[in-house]
């Protein structure tokens, strides 16, 4: 649905169609990134490393272009509690330790190739928590993953490249072909 | 000083209905809203996009936790609409230590009607002879055939999208278009039919959303969030509808930030005279007085507030018989929807199946029944979270939308007990300096066995629709959460049993009425609301005739 569209779905009611959807943009300012509150500049790198390989830049944009780093800091500085916040950093600590001990270099050092090594060992280690139905709460990649896809189907980038999302979708179809 | 004709205590969806039918029957109507004003261009917020949210939509977690750690418990107390809730440090309540109570609230003009679920089901028979047939509480003093052209009269101006079915439980009612089933939910529904024929119905949910343009309010555009407004006012609220009509009468004082400490009341007359208020701004108190006044606080502040004024209770039953219904039982599980289609558009509805059990023949081991909501969908790249790889090709496999899912879930009518009850706890007061309620509510047996046979059937429907990884459920629910909130003022035939007579009315008090959940006699197991709406109209009209004949 274009504006035009909204304007002529708007006829005839009492409202101001001119400030539709100005109205949230001009209460509700997007958090600026910039200054880092969580995360120091070495861990953010590090966020932002994995997830860029988590959702890379293909023929749309990937997770650093759509300011999935700066996601993860406020809710790290804001969202979720200490315990996860320690959870959270001592995770990336751990993938510094692994890509030492693997490659004796920190991760963002390390080649793409290496990286990809280390964070499909990573992605194993999880894929066993959930087959023997451990407890997935508890693994870094496990919350780094739900942060990376949240942080960027969720973005204005992510949303609208990626996935089809309309504010106004203006319609209901209950059984529509997908484009192949 | 100023008498009105009518005071108001309250402005969601009773006390809305109450304005709008006292101000078009010539009454001059002064309605008390205890919260802030809304302003539509303002407040209301379905239209931010999801990146304009500094949580993307999660809600200020940390903050919410600390001042709504009881609002949040409800799913509509999100970023945008958690705003639409109140303040629990400023609203408190005590419940006893082992019977915990889930008080949801909205103080502002329109109070919950802004963030309700806007699923409306009339009653039958079934529902209103149920306690009388059974020996429970107090007969209704009313049948469907009394309420059933009120039923009409507010669902023409509310507008309601749904599809006639002829089911002598669920009376049709006055529909607009309904919304379609999405193929994953005409799969269950034709299972359902070939299995049940005759028995059990998968339908459109009945909801008050507009399918088409309806008395100068515009259709549902499906954006989806209502629960954080409605600039076109395609769903009905206070504030979308029932106000504006009394404000176009020239005949409707609205007073927000009026928090109501107590009814006045003439002890040698035996009649309301006015209301008493804090006003929530300056902490000042102030009396308006009225001819007649219409309690529509909802059911724990309209008991609270009775309570408080030490007036309308000598029966006893002011407080008593606190019900809600009861939700936690149902099943969900993957379903064979086609794979080249999908949804476009965000349904504000579900599905609905109307009660089956007890009714005709065949008697299940509890009593009354319960009704389904859910519906279908496809998984979105929600669920890449939980599986294995990352890269470009796990990028480009979230693109599609995933498996096809179907859910059920359950809502359960809960009787009436006189063990469940609000009181005044003398120990605390809110932040306006007036004792709170104190809350003891819990399930009984009759509930419980409800929930586990929600479980078992909605399991049953799912495998005769041949889905797969087939998850019943129950979960333990404290009361308060479904937030159909019922009783605490009931309707009766005798002065001695109840608070209200077949018309709304004290009596004790000729010139009050309650006409919100409170006077609720049973729940039924439908979305109540609708049921409110109808019984504010009527009492409302019978008010004004009454006065008409100086009777008031």
């Amino acid at each position: 649905m274009n504006r035009r569209e909204m304007l002529l779905l708007l006829a005839g009611t009492a409202t101001l169609p001119d400030q539709l959807l100005a109205m949230g943009r001009a209460v509700h300012k997007r958090a600026h990134a910039g200054t880092l509150r969580a995360l120091t500049p070495h861990q953010n790198e590090t966020v932002a490393t994995i997830a860029e390989l988590i959702l890379p830049k293909t023929d749309t944009p990937g997770a650093r272009d759509a300011g999935v780093p700066a996601f993860i800091d406020v809710m790290l500085a804001e969202w979720v509690g200490d315990e996860e916040r320690k959870m959270f950093t001592a995770g990336l600590a751990d993938v510094d330790t692994r890509a030492r001990a693997m490659f004796a270099k920190d991760f963002v050092a390390c080649s793409a190739e290496q990286q990809t090594q280390l964070l499909t060992t990573l992605d194993a280690e999880l894929a066993r928590l959930r087959d023997t139905k451990a407890d997935t709460s508890k693994s870094f990649l496990g919350g780094m993953k739900w942060l990376t896809l949240t942080g960027y189907y969720t973005s204005e980038v992510g949303a609208t490249s990626e996935l089809n999302y309309r504010v106004v979708p203006g319609r209901y179809e209950p059984c529509y072909p997908l484009d192949q | 000083m100023k008498t009105y004709d009518a005071i108001v205590i309250g402005s969601g969806m009773s006390g809305g209905w109450a304005a709008k039918e006292l101000t078009e029957l010539g009454l001059q109507t002064l309605v008390l809203e205890a919260g802030r004003p809304i302003v539509p261009e303002k407040d209301y917020a379905e239209h931010v996009p999801m990146w304009e949210m500094k949580f993307r939509g999660m809600g200020d977690r940390q903050h919410v936790s600390k001042d709504q750690p009881i609002q949040q418990q409800c799913y509509a107390c999100d970023e945008m609409a958690s705003k639409f809730f109140v303040n629990d440090l400023e609203n408190p309540y005590t419940t006893p230590d082992d019977k915990p109570f889930s008080w949801i609230r909205g103080r502002q003009v329109g109070g919950r009607s802004i963030m309700w679920g806007r699923q409306v089901y009339r009653w039958s028979d079934l529902d209103f002879e149920a306690n009388v047939r059974e020996g429970i509480g107090v007969d209704w003093p009313i049948r469907y055939a009394d309420i059933a052209p009120w039923y009409d009269h507010v669902e023409r101006f509310v507008g309601i999208s749904g599809k006639a079915e002829g089911l002598p439980q669920l009376p049709d009612g006055q529909f607009l278009k309904p919304m379609p089933l999405n193929c994953g939910e005409q799969l269950v529904a034709d299972a359902v039919a070939r299995a049940w024929p005759g028995e059990r119905v998968v339908t459109i949910g009945r909801c008050a959303v507009l399918t088409e343009a309806h008395n100068g309010r515009a259709a549902c555009h499906y954006c989806g969030p209502c629960h954080r407004g409605c600039i076109t006012r395609s769903y009905f609220s206070s504030v979308n509808a029932t106000l504006p009509a009394a404000q176009a009468t020239g005949r409707l004082t609205l007073r927000p930030y009026s928090v109501v400490q107590s009814v006045l009341y003439d002890r040698k007359a035996g009649r309301a005279t006015g209301v008493r208020i804090i006003d929530a701004q300056t902490k000042h108190a102030i009396e308006f007085k009225a001819r007649i006044v219409f309690l529509c606080a909802s059911t724990i502040e309209s008991a609270r507030i009775l309570l408080l004024s030490g007036i309308a209770n000598s029966s006893g039953q002011v407080g008593k018989n606190l019900m809600d219904h009861i939700m936690g039982g149902g099943a969900g599980g993957r379903i064979d929807g086609p794979a080249d289609r999908d949804t476009i558009g965000n349904r504000p509805n579900g599905i609905y199946v109307p009660r089956f059990r007890n009714i005709g023949k065949g008697k299940s081991s509890f009593l009354r029944g319960y009704g389904f909501q859910g519906g279908a969908g496809r998984s979105d790249w929600g669920r890449g979270a939980e599986q294995t790889g990352f890269g470009a090709e796990f990028k480009k496999s979230l693109r599609k939308p995933g498996p096809w899912g179907f859910s059920f879930y359950g809502f359960g009518e809960m009787l009436p007990d006189e063990k469940n009850v609000v009181e005044i706890d003398k120990t605390k007061v809110d932040a306006w300096g007036i004792p709170v309620a104190r809350i003891s509510c819990a399930y009984g047996e009759n509930e419980k066995a409800l929930v586990h046979d929600m479980s078992i059937t909605a399991a049953e429907m799912l495998a005769e629709a041949g889905a797969h990884d087939i998850n019943p459920y129950t979960s333990n629910n404290p009361p308060g959460l479904v937030i159909h909130e019922m009783g605490t003022a009931r309707m009766g035939k005798d002065p001695k049993t109840s608070v209200l007579n077949a018309h709304n009315q004290c009596w004790d008090v000729p010139n009050l009425f309650v006409t919100d959940g409170a006077c609720m006699a049973s729940t039924a197991c439908q979305n109540p609301s609708i049921t409110y709406m109808a019984l504010t109209a009527r009492a409302a009209a019978y008010a004004v005739d009454a006065m008409k004949r100086n009777e008031l």
